[in-house]
């Protein structure tokens, strides 16, 4: 079953088109890459997807049925999308932002239940944030603030999870984790789709998608993306590309300087 | 409940209490059995404003500030109180007001100038907290400049309207204006109901329209919503007491201080600490300073403080 | 005995209004150009029959009815300086503190000021007669204040002062204190107005003390002046004024809130009103 699909989207900001009849499909179980220059609308690709923005033409499905058809909280059970940062106007706690990702799961009246909070418990454990739980949200570091936001992304039992540039804040250790969470995820039948400007860290994606204003260059594994070739149209660089000692996946490295 | 959270409610609770007992024990007429009667039929509608305009305005403006993502957002930024001073002046000018009809067409510009923010705010991709801002920054100024205009065409200083926006809660009842504004004060109490109904989409919807959207909140819906109730509640209080400041934008922030930011408290919370904070000032007013001294003065001279406070640690 | 201490006073208030005016400069025997920012001063001029020395009056200058023709030099509260000057007046008739600027700057263009502020009914005589002096028109000054006061005097003494309430707004509720002229008014009518304890021009009120005060006549001035309303305020059905019905819509302000040769007819529709019995 297709997880996503993208048909003849077309969206901009202002008068000029970034995506102008842009179809993609993504499997379920997938573990896709998007990638690309500044600039290339992967942030947009990925709202678009989700449902945050409206496309001005073209469809989204979801899990088969159209995006437009649903409820926000039928969205909200099956796609849950971690943004980049976040700025928080109040001093929530750190367990009151993670227990408001089980809002899709709750009626109007209704308040947060024991399979709430235990839910709650169990994604902010996951993530290595539950001793942050009193917390104010805003006294704690960016990289343990974005842990945060993927345990209530992950509260909300999403089967598809969104990431925008997920690990930009998080130092090596914390990107290891994180990355190593979202394998097992992946394992367990969740479909991801990270969006990323680290190369490398890309290249643990089953597929790669790389993006050049608003059109797909390449949509494939990664050892095939990750070329020479496709790197320097995109971004204009000169890259080395190598193999990891131990995994054979593609490595870039930085062009001489 | 943890021991501070129930202090803290306990105080409130008192305040209110404390605040109530002064109000309806203070006035001209002293306080003895005798006069009982008569200052009652004073003294008891006073206390009913106070505590029904003190609630509402803490509410909404907890609820706005949760809305707008923003601290320093208070019942007036949307325009309301502007509209209301246009429609009494209107009143006042052409001398068709009444105890009835003056909070009428007070109310019916409020309403005008509710419609103009939500026509104006409107764009492509619906209501943003941004546009609703501006729109009601700009229809405020516009509505400023109508009731000066007003005054400069029919010739009258309209002392009358300055004070109307700067709040009063004594308001002059007859018998068919009371039950009018009994029914003002349970409709506005129900919009407060509906807001605190909604606390926990309040609560998702403070984060960012992305989240909100991502979380499932029907985010254009419930911005409509709440921008509508709320200033309708604010309307029908402010037709009859004029826009009395700081109140809506102070209390809520007080309550957030004590109890936290989640709206299933900070919006009750701030209904009981508004209802007793307006009291007491008007008992301050009334007593303290000379004939005359608007409500607002006395709320500004406490909330601008704590305004600048706010403004050095929370932004 | 009125007569010597009001002859002292004039002489007094010569020397202030030589003061006022600008001490070198007498105005020539020319025809003499005034304008008149004040509509009572405007009035007075009218009454004395130097209109046609007023070349410049404000909007709010509307009696009597002739005073509408003179040309206009904006609004009562915010005159235009620059067509006051080009009328090139040899005096301009102020008032403070509402043309507190315009005194200023006008003294910047050596144009004369005389600043009218009467306290009361024998202050309003006294600029009659300054008037009369600045526009050398003594004479019928002197008969109009002789004629006014022989109304004012014409009046009974009221023993029995019964007590009045004024309200100038309905909301909020306002009414008038110290400092207003109104009160004078009053007083001469025989009456005795329930704030005039209040150290305030126009006081915001408590309902409540308007019923512990228990007018026994009420002086709606306002547009929302509602006789049959106030009857049905909550908790004022008590009041004297109230059960005996003597509440009074529909006059004419002016007649009490200026301070002009018309004071006279306002006192003595006052009197009229307070003390039904003496005038049948």
């Amino acid at each position: 079953m297709k997880a996503l699909t993208a048909e003849g989207l077309s969206f901009g900001y202002g008068n000029e088109l970034i995506f102008d009849g842009f179809s993609l499909t993504i499997e379920s179980g997938e573990f896709l890459g998007i990638i690309g220059p500044n600039g290339s609308g992967k942030s947009t690709l990925l709202r678009l997807l989700s449902g945050t923005l409206k496309p001005l033409r073209g469809v989204v499905n979801v899990l088969g049925k159209e995006i437009d058809r649903l409820s926000r909280k039928e969205i909200a059970q099956t796609i849950a999308l971690v943004p980049q940062e976040s700025f928080f106007a109040f001093e929530w706690t750190v367990q009151e932002v993670v227990l408001m990702g089980r809002n899709p799961y709750l009626k109007l009246l209704e308040r947060p239940r024991q399979e709430d909070l235990n839910k709650v418990a169990e994604t902010m454990k996951l993530t290595g944030v539950e001793m942050l739980a009193t917390k104010s949200i805003n006294s704690i570091s960016a990289g343990e603030k974005q842990r945060v936001l993927l345990a209530r992304a992950l509260a909300q039992e999403p089967q598809i999870l969104l990431l925008d540039e997920a690990t930009s804040h998080l130092d090596l250790a914390h990107q290891v984790a994180l990355l190593q969470i979202l394998k097992t995820l992946n394992e367990q039948g969740k479909t991801i789709v990270l969006v990323s400007h680290d190369l490398n860290e890309a290249a643990l994606c089953s597929r790669l998608l790389l993006l050049a204003q608003g059109k797909p260059v390449a949509c494939d594994i990664p050892a095939k993306v990750l070329t020479p070739d496709l790197i320097r149209a995109a971004y204009g660089l000169e890259p080395v590309v190598t193999k990891h000692p131990c995994t054979g996946k593609p490595q870039v490295l930085f062009p001489s300087i | 409940m943890s021991s501070k959270k129930r202090l803290s409610w306990s105080v409130i609770v008192l305040l209110l209490i404390l605040s109530g007992v002064l109000s309806i024990l203070t006035g001209p007429g002293g306080f003895s059995y005798r006069v009982l009667n008569q200052v009652l039929l004073f003294r008891l509608p006073r206390f009913l404003v106070g505590v029904v305009a003190g609630g509402v305005l803490a509410v909404v403006g907890g609820a706005f500030q949760g809305l707008l993502r923003n601290p320093l957002v208070d019942p007036w930024t949307l325009g309301v109180a502007s509209g209301a001073a246009l429609g009494a002046a209107f009143a006042i000018v052409t001398g068709t007001g009444s105890s009835v009809l003056l909070p009428v067409f007070a109310f019916s510009g409020a309403i005008l100038a509710i419609a103009l923010v939500y026509v104006l705010a409107r764009g492509r991709g619906g209501l943003t907290v941004i546009r609703l801002v501006l729109a009601g920054v700009i229809v405020s100024f516009f509505f400023s400049s109508l009731v000066m205009l007003v005054m400069v065409i029919f010739h009258r200083s309209l002392g009358e309207a300055v004070y109307l926006m700067m709040g009063s809660l004594t308001v002059v009842f007859t018998r068919k204006s009371l039950g009018l504004f009994v029914i003002s004060a349970i409709l506005a109490l129900a919009g407060c109901g509906w807001l605190m109904v909604h606390n926990r989409e309040l609560d998702v919807i403070s984060l960012s329209e992305e989240t909100a959207l991502s979380l499932g909140v029907d985010v254009q819906r419930l911005t409509r919503m709440v921008f509508l109730v709320g200033s309708i509640a604010v309307g029908l209080i402010v037709a009859w007491t004029g826009a009395i400041s700081f109140v809506g934008l102070v209390v809520p922030h007080l309550v957030r201080m004590l109890f936290g930011p989640k709206h299933s408290q900070v919006l009750p919370g701030s209904f009981l600490l508004g209802a007793g904070v307006l009291l007491f000032a008007d008992v301050l007013v009334r007593t303290l300073t000379p004939t005359g001294l608007p409500l607002s003065v006395v709320t500004a001279l406490v909330g601008v403080p704590f305004f600048i406070y706010l403004l050095r640690t929370k932004v | 005995m009125m007569r010597s201490s009001s002859r002292a006073f004039w002489l007094i208030m010569l020397m202030v209004v030589n003061c006022g005016v600008h001490k070198e400069r007498q105005i020539p025997e020319k025809r003499i150009k005034c304008v008149s920012l004040v509509p009572s001063v405007t009035e007075i001029i009218f009454a004395i029959g130097a209109e046609e020395m007023l070349v410049g009056t404000t909007n709010q200058c509307d009696f009597p009815p002739a005073a509408k023709e003179k040309t206009k030099v904006g609004d009562f509260q915010s005159p235009d300086i620059e067509r006051i000057v080009s009328l090139k007046p040899d005096v301009v008739f102020a008032t403070q503190p509402i043309h507190q600027r315009l005194i200023e700057r006008l003294a910047e263009f050596k144009v004369q000021v005389y600043v009218s502020n009467p306290a009361d009914i024998e202050g309003v005589f006294a600029e009659i007669e300054s008037v009369g002096v600045i526009l050398r028109r003594t004479k019928e000054a002197e008969m109009l204040v002789a004629a006014l006061r022989r109304r004012l005097d014409s009046l009974p003494t009221f023993a029995y002062k019964p007590k009045v309430y004024v309200e100038i707004s309905m909301a909020p509720l306002m009414s008038v204190g110290q400092g207003v002229f109104i009160n004078d008014i009053i007083y001469r009518a025989g009456g005795q107005n329930i704030f005039q304890h209040l150290n305030i021009p126009y006081p915001v009120v408590d309902p409540e003390a308007v019923v512990q005060e228990n007018p026994d006549v009420i002086l709606l001035l306002h547009p929302l002046a509602n006789k049959d309303e106030l009857k049905k305020r909550v908790g004022w059905s008590n009041i004297n004024a109230v059960l005996s019905g003597r509440i009074y819509t529909g006059l004419d302000e002016d007649l009490f809130f200026r301070p002009g040769p018309r004071v006279v007819d306002g006192v003595i529709l006052l009197a009229r009103i307070l003390h039904p019995e003496r005038f049948r």
